[in-house]
């Protein structure tokens, strides 16, 4: 490979370093407001029952003080993130600490969490730590100002991929045509100050729905061109601060307005750390000359492979639903980590009823005795959770007694605002059905648009 | 220098942001301040029309139920049992008009279902109490002996001449009436503390109701659905119906006639009427308004009026149940497996259909979406 190829020839590192603090402080900050909320204990000490991953049933939580302790390091390893002291260990840490907390419950599947997680491991394969760090201050010889154009712009790429699959799975008739889910959710919002009493009129949740399609569709390429770079930006503020008031979406828009800033010139962020010099009157470091990381000659070799395989995924795999037969918003098959966001205001309530074959009772189950409200809410809109229940509560009364339970649901579900209807095969013993990888789930009825 | 603006803007921008975002959070939040932005008429209206007016109705039936036990223990007859028995009938209906709204004041009061109506009423600890143990009232343990359930025991459970006899000759006499006085003056106490809270001149926790708009966690109108819901699915699907008529679990017997609310004064179907019209108050007080602005069609008719036929109907099949309900479901009614399915049908709708179409999530963890 030549110097002069536009993945490999060498950029300032700056960018790379402002990534590392922005995301480093954005992750410390959620990771404290996640504890200080009490959701440690509501989500993993709490609950009695958790909806694993397929191919994770082995995680578990492990009581409070492992969970805090989970948690403590999580917020400890984005502070270290952030400043850049023992930055391998500590990206290599949260990542790890992160993932298993992710595992555990799909009730708190979030792609904003997703998202954290693939930035946190590419974080792992660049070396931002290198420049503007305290592992600089205590190793000067870590110093470098220039780095490979490909640990910026994977950063760039990431989030490019992003934009645009939250773009296309936009591009629904609920969405464009009918303007929901927005046309529910924006009325709720008319005591706002300015804007509220705009959010009543049904152009709005039009002009809201088409806007952010387009937007997610656009904001990509935008951003990666030089002269409409400031617009792009003005333009990923205004959307993400609309959906912070708008919306209950935590620490999601600034996670986004903090890493977009990537997109702005290698001079941008050298000045955004001069500043940051200023502030915390760190003095500029005497040597100027310019100086290179040096990668391990295997890493260097195998990294473009690994890139294109990780790309190629990352690329693909928001698209597996197109192998699903059924509407994607009713059966949920492929939707997940598939930055499909806020598409769709869906409730369902679950009647489950538990057979003992050798008798012939039949009886109902109060799903509070197993389930936090949270955790019932999203399961009696997912089938794969239906599914993980019934196994539960097969297993609950195997314990109980009786030999071969027969578990049925009765489980109504409304999507965007239309009326309930059966969810699932209510005379289907899920008891007997098995999970699979990938596997279409025929018992899911489906979904007719009256 | 062109670069230093650009970041001027950004850090500006960035920091606007941050104020507007901040502003609005807690616009949601504050318990004094002006309501920022427009009013939620709907808010107004179940705060100020249907809220505190029902908890004034039992504020008011609390303290004549105390009044009434205090005339009684000072004198007990068959008079004053009577008298003591309608006052409690009347408080126990109007407290069917406040289970719906178990958010804000009535939990931090412990106005709740758990202390007020936890039923079948724990005649064990009763007793205990009656003969002398010490206890807390609302202490760990205590929660079923107490409320109108035990209220219920207490003075309907053996016929009024036994009753009498044992609030008059019997060893544990005083005990009895010492208990019962407790009895009294916890739920009027609790009554009075939610009204006071609630009004104006008190904690003032309308203004807050009114000020929290939007359907977002901790929202005036999410807590109402929640509570609402809750009180629907919980309460009166599960507890007053479900677990009688034998739904749950697979040891109970079949059957369990005597877990009915208010099993001893049989006041049952009285009180589930009471429930329902409050649920038809509730949903006719704004909700409705709500419903309809959403444009949710069921088929041909619009999800709101769907709604109201349903509840319209479920109260129709609650009126014909049988009198006193617990006999009926020994007897396997008919009309309480009825009423059953109506209720199932009322649960999807409200769940389900009036929260999607209000935009609010049934849970009750403040969560981040996405």
């Amino acid at each position: 490979m030549t110097a002069t190829n536009y993945f490999t020839r060498y950029r300032h590192i700056a960018p790379l370093a402002v990534f590392r603090i922005m995301f480093g402080a954005v992750l410390f900050i959620s990771t404290c407001r996640f504890i200080a909320k009490g959701w440690v204990r509501d989500f993993y000490i709490k609950p009695a029952f958790h909806f694993p991953f397929i191919g994770f049933e082995w995680i578990h939580p492990h009581g409070a003080v492992f969970m805090y302790t989970l948690y403590a390091l999580m917020a400890l390893s984005a502070l270290l993130v952030c400043l850049g002291l023992y930055y391998r260990i500590a990206t290599c840490l949260f990542f790890l600490c992160f993932c298993y907390a992710e595992l555990l419950d799909k009730t708190y599947y979030l792609n904003h969490y997703y998202l954290v997680t693939i930035f946190s491991f590419l974080l792992i394969l660049v070396p931002a730590n290198r420049y503007f760090s305290f592992d600089v201050l205590r190793r000067p010889s870590l110093r470098a100002t220039r780095v490979p154009a490909w640990t910026i712009l994977m950063l760039k790429y990431q989030l490019c991929i992003i934009y645009c699959c939250a773009g296309l799975s936009k591009l629904t008739s609920d969405w464009l045509l009918l303007a929901m889910p927005l046309r529910i959710w924006l009325p709720a919002k008319a005591s706002i100050p300015l804007i509220g009493p705009l959010l009543n009129h049904v152009w709005v949740a039009y002009f809201f729905s088409w806007a952010s399609a387009l937007f997610d569709l656009s904001i990509a390429f935008i951003l990666l061109n030089n002269s409409s770079r400031r617009f792009g930006y003005f333009l990923v503020i205004i959307f993400h601060v609309l959906t912070a008031i708008l919306f209950q979406i935590g620490m999601f828009p600034w996670l986004m307005m903090s890493a977009t800033l990537i997109f702005f010139s290698e001079n941008f962020h050298i000045r955004v750390i001069n500043i940051l010099r200023k502030i915390f009157s760190i003095p500029s470091p005497s040597q100027h000359e310019e100086r290179l990381p040096e990668f391990r000659p295997t890493i260097q070799r195998l990294m473009p492979g690994f890139l294109a395989c990780y790309f190629l995924f990352q690329v693909l795999f928001p698209f597996r639903f197109l192998l699903y037969p059924g509407n994607l918003l009713w059966t949920e098959e492929g939707y997940r980590f598939s930055w499909r966001v806020m598409l769709m205001e869906k409730g369902g309530t679950s009647f489950f009823f538990v057979k003992n074959g050798a008798t012939g009772r039949k009886f109902e189950v109060n799903n509070s005795d197993f389930l936090t409200p949270y955790q019932e809410r999203m399961m009696e809109t997912q089938p794969d959770m239906i599914l993980q229940y019934a196994h539960m509560l097969k297993e609950f009364y195997q314990r109980q007694g009786i030999d071969s339970p027969e578990v049925t649901v009765q489980c109504y579900v409304a999507l965007n605002g239309r009326r309930s209807r059966l969810f699932i095969d209510s005379s289907v013993n899920l008891a007997a059905e098995k999970e699979t990888w990938f596997g279409h789930k025929p018992w899911i009825l489906p979904f007719t648009n009256n | 220098m062109i670069r230093k603006k650009i970041l001027k803007t950004v850090t500006g921008i960035f920091v606007t942001a941050m104020i507007l975002i901040s502003c609005s959070k807690s616009g949601n939040k504050t318990n004094t301040g002006p309501p920022s932005g427009d009013t939620d008429t709907v808010l107004v209206n179940l705060g100020t029309n249907i809220i505190v007016p029902a908890y004034q109705q039992l504020a008011s039936a609390t303290a004549s139920l105390d009044a009434a036990v205090t005339t009684f223990n000072a004198g007990p007859s068959l008079n004053t049992l009577n008298d003591l028995q309608t006052a409690f009938k009347n408080a126990y209906k109007a407290w069917a008009g406040c289970s719906e709204f178990e958010f804000g004041p009535a939990t931090d009061l412990f106005l709740t279902t758990h202390f007020i109506n936890s039923f079948p009423t724990d005649t064990v600890t009763i007793k205990n109490n009656v003969g002398g143990v010490t206890y807390a009232i609302d202490g760990i343990g205590n929660y079923a002996a107490q409320g109108f359930p035990a209220l219920d025991y207490l003075i309907f459970a053996y016929g009024n001449d036994v009753t009498l006899a044992r609030f008059t000759s019997d060893a544990k006499a005083a005990g009895a009436k010492a208990y019962m006085a407790v009895l009294s003056a916890s739920i009027k106490t609790k009554a009075a503390g939610v009204v006071n809270a609630w009004s104006k001149t008190g904690g003032n926790y309308l203004t807050t109701f009114i000020n929290g708009t939007g359907v977002d966690a901790g929202s005036s109108l999410s807590l109402l659905a929640n509570a609402y819901i809750q009180d629907f699915d919980v309460n009166l699907q599960n507890f007053k119906i479900g677990i009688p008529i034998g739904m749950y679990g697979p040891s109970v017997l079949p059957i369990a006639p005597a877990k009915v609310e208010a099993y001893y004064s049989g006041l049952s179907v009285q009180l589930l009427v009471a429930q329902v019209q409050a649920y038809q108050k509730i949903y006719l007080g704004g909700l409705n308004e709500k419903v309809a602005a959403s444009k949710v069609q069921n088929g041909s008719v619009s999800l709101d009026a769907a709604i109201q036929t349903e509840l319209s109907t479920l109260l129709s099949k609650i009126q014909a149940l049988p009198d006193p309900l617990s006999a009926g479901i020994q007897q396997n009614d008919p009309s309480i497996g009825d009423a059953y399915t109506e209720i199932r049908k009322t649960t999807v709708l409200l769940k389900v259909d009036m929260s999607s179409a209000l935009g609010i999530k049934i849970s009750f963890q403040d969560d981040d979406g996405d």
